[in-house]
């Protein structure tokens, strides 16, 4: 399997080749300490500092909610609740730090899907703008190694600017807000309800099912990449559709087949926190439906890149 | 034993759309030579040397190297090719070096001396750690040529090399095409739609035209058997008339103060000593070569070439 190592090591060059490669990861770089210091100065991040006497302050503080508010704005207000969760299970609000400020920075998964659905739209398209697909394509190995190495190295790319996104967050979060140990409780909504997890789990948690919907969007950019070989095309029907992906849901939603919709199934945080999209819906629904979708991305990249000619244009 | 050729075309079509595009081609190539693929712009040498070599498939027929199938047995055949097909694009961002690095992790068993040693051979020693983004067009035909090179490959498959190279820079791709050939044994094919760039380098040319084969010639024997027409400018010319047609058997026609007639080169000799033996005054001979432009021209039309 060496052979298919070196395929895959020949995409990595090619990739880290570029400047664009770099750019990215200087624009996550730029967005995470942004918005430490976004929340060191103007977003009061770690405004809450709680001493010994913890139980009044958040008294205090639902005391403050409350004043000027009905009383059933009072029932539902977030901050009350949250509150009453540390006080009924007797636990101390820790200070922001890095751990939380690494799971905060989950959102900026949406940033790597899409800096990963641009590396999958070109590492195909590419090679035939270039013209190079024809030296590429003249080697004793075939056609189907090539598309897999070329799919592994985008793979490759996500988890290593996935890794770069947690390690910079925890390093700038640790710089700008201290750290709470090795793997403290963190205080978490999860279905109308508050729980405590430990930061490593709940990493794992956002992280993770983030991570289905970049997996699901950057195959989807490969496949166009590999039907059209035009990476323009690839990128802008993948980030099209995952901006469009909620509205095209909502369009829909009144059909017994809206479920089957790609996009009322890549996020699986609906099912921890909430209610499913459309009722119906179960975890292990929308595992088969998004495993039915992966390989028909796949099949359909395969095909048109081993099949069809390498003619001129 | 019978010599295997290193590539033989048996009856190669290729349809695209509902247009015969190569209508059957038919022909070998022999280890050690190199082979002229001529033709106009747009007659299907790209098209063929793209089935040859699987980026293509064969809609008809078949490509053997060194006996494997491109068809059926395809990494086995495409390890003894290596080609420039069209223009030799490299990767712009990474420098030559890095991109025969890359090639050369493609293959088995290429070591860093070898990448050094095709680098020498065609001479971009000084260039290799640039950009190739920034090679002229000689110096990416050369890279081209390195990376097709890597793997000492049998059959060495060149598209249109001459292409955007000054005459120095053909005459140098001539020298070491030649050298492939005669020293590995290497079968070189080269296209072009000029004849005067590849004419010196071919040992076989053969002439494509609207995806047929229509001639295929050895260069050398037609330098050596045609014969050439000669042009005698003697007085008296009736004289001389009389003497080439009764000692020598030969049918000259009278032009104005010339006689022209058609000989062999070697024939030349004999023909002047006649004459002077007769007490004829020669003033003059001139050969006119028919050559194998000529020859090319008369296959495609003078039209035909831009
Ligand atoms: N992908 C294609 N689709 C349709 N026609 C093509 C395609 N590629 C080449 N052709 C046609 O095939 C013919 C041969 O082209 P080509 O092999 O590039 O010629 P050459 O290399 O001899 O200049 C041309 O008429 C060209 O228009
Ligand atoms: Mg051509």
């Amino acid at each position: 399997m060496s052979n298919f190592f070196r395929l895959v090591f020949n995409e990595q060059v090619k990739l880290y080749a570029r400047k664009s490669t770099w750019i990215m990861f200087g624009i996550l770089a730029a967005i995470i300490l942004g918005v430490a210091i976004f929340g060191k100065t103007v977003g009061n991040f770690d405004e809450d500092q709680y001493g010994d006497d913890w139980r009044q302050q958040l008294e205090q503080e639902n005391a403050e909610i409350a004043e000027g508010s009905s009383e059933e704005e009072v029932a539902n207000h977030w901050g009350i609740e949250e509150n009453n969760y540390y006080l009924d299970n007797d636990i101390k609000p820790l200070e922001y730090d890095a751990w939380q400020f690494v799971v905060d920075n989950a959102m900026l998964s949406s940033l790597l899907s899409l800096f990963t659905i641009i590396v999958a739209a070109g590492i195909i398209a590419h090679e035939f703008r270039w013209g190079t697909v024809k030296l590429l394509l003249i080697r004793p190995v075939a056609r189907t190694k090539i598309l897999f190495a070329k799919y592994t190295s985008v793979l490759l790319f996500a988890l290593t600017s996935l890794v770069f996104l947690l390690v910079f967050s925890w390093i700038t979060g640790a710089i700008f807000f201290g750290i709470n140990g090795a793997n403290p409780l963190l205080v978490i909504q999860s279905q109308n309800d508050y729980t405590q997890i430990a930061a490593w789990a709940e990493m794992g948690r956002s992280y993770g099912l983030r991570l289905v919907n970049l997996v699901m969007m950057a195959t989807f950019a490969f496949m166009i990449s590999s039907i059209f070989r035009n990476s323009g095309l690839a990128i802008g029907f993948a980030i099209f559709l995952m901006m469009a992906g909620n509205s095209i849901i909502g369009f829909f939603m009144e059909y017994d087949w809206a479920k089957y919709i790609l996009f009322a199934n890549t996020n699986l945080e609906q099912y921890y926190r909430g209610t499913p999209l459309i009722e119906g819906m179960s975890l292990s629904f929308s595992i088969g439906v998004l495993i039915v979708y992966y390989i028909i991305f796949m099949v359909l990249s395969w095909l048109f890149f081993t099949k069809r000619d390498v003619a001129g244009h | 034993m019978a010599k295997e050729p290193a590539m033989k075309l048996i009856d190669l079509k290729k349809d695209i759309g509902k247009k015969q595009i190569i209508k059957g081609l038919t022909f070998e190539i022999n280890p050690g030579e190199v082979f002229g693929f001529l033709g106009p712009n747009g007659a299907g040498k790209t098209t063929t040397i793209r089935m040859m070599v699987g980026l293509m498939k064969i809609s008809e027929g078949d490509v053997l190297i060194k006996g494997s199938s491109i068809k059926s047995d395809y990494k086995n055949a495409i390890q003894h090719v290596g080609a420039i097909v069209e223009n030799p694009e490299m990767y712009p961002f990474m420098s030559g070096w890095k991109n025969l690095l890359h090639y050369a992790r493609m293959m088995p068993g290429i070591t860093e001396e070898r990448i050094k040693e095709v680098v020498s051979l065609v001479g971009l020693e000084k260039a290799i750690h640039e950009k190739a983004g920034r090679y002229s067009l000689g110096m990416r035909q050369r890279l081209g040529i390195a990376q097709a090179l890597l793997h000492r490959p049998s059959v060495l498959i060149l598209d249109e090399p001459t292409n955007g190279l000054d005459p120095h820079g053909i005459r140098e791709i001539r020298q070491y095409i030649r050298t492939l050939a005669e020293k590995e044994n290497v079968a070189v094919i080269v296209s072009s739609h000029l004849l005067s760039e590849i004419e010196m380098m071919c040992d076989r040319i053969g002439i494509i035209k609207n995806g047929e084969l229509v001639a295929i010639e050895t260069v050398k024997a037609l330098t050596k058997t045609e014969e050439d027409r000669i042009h005698i400018e003697a007085v008296p010319l009736d004289r001389a008339n009389e003497l080439l047609r009764q000692t020598l058997q030969l049918e000259p026609t009278m032009e104005g103060e010339n006689i022209k007639l058609t000989a062999k080169r070697e024939e030349i000799p004999s023909i002047v000593k006649c004459l002077v033996e007769g007490q004829v005054d020669v003033f003059g001979v001139q050969v006119q070569r028919s050559t194998l432009e000529d020859k090319f021209l008369d296959v495609i039309g003078e039209n035909a070439i831009e």
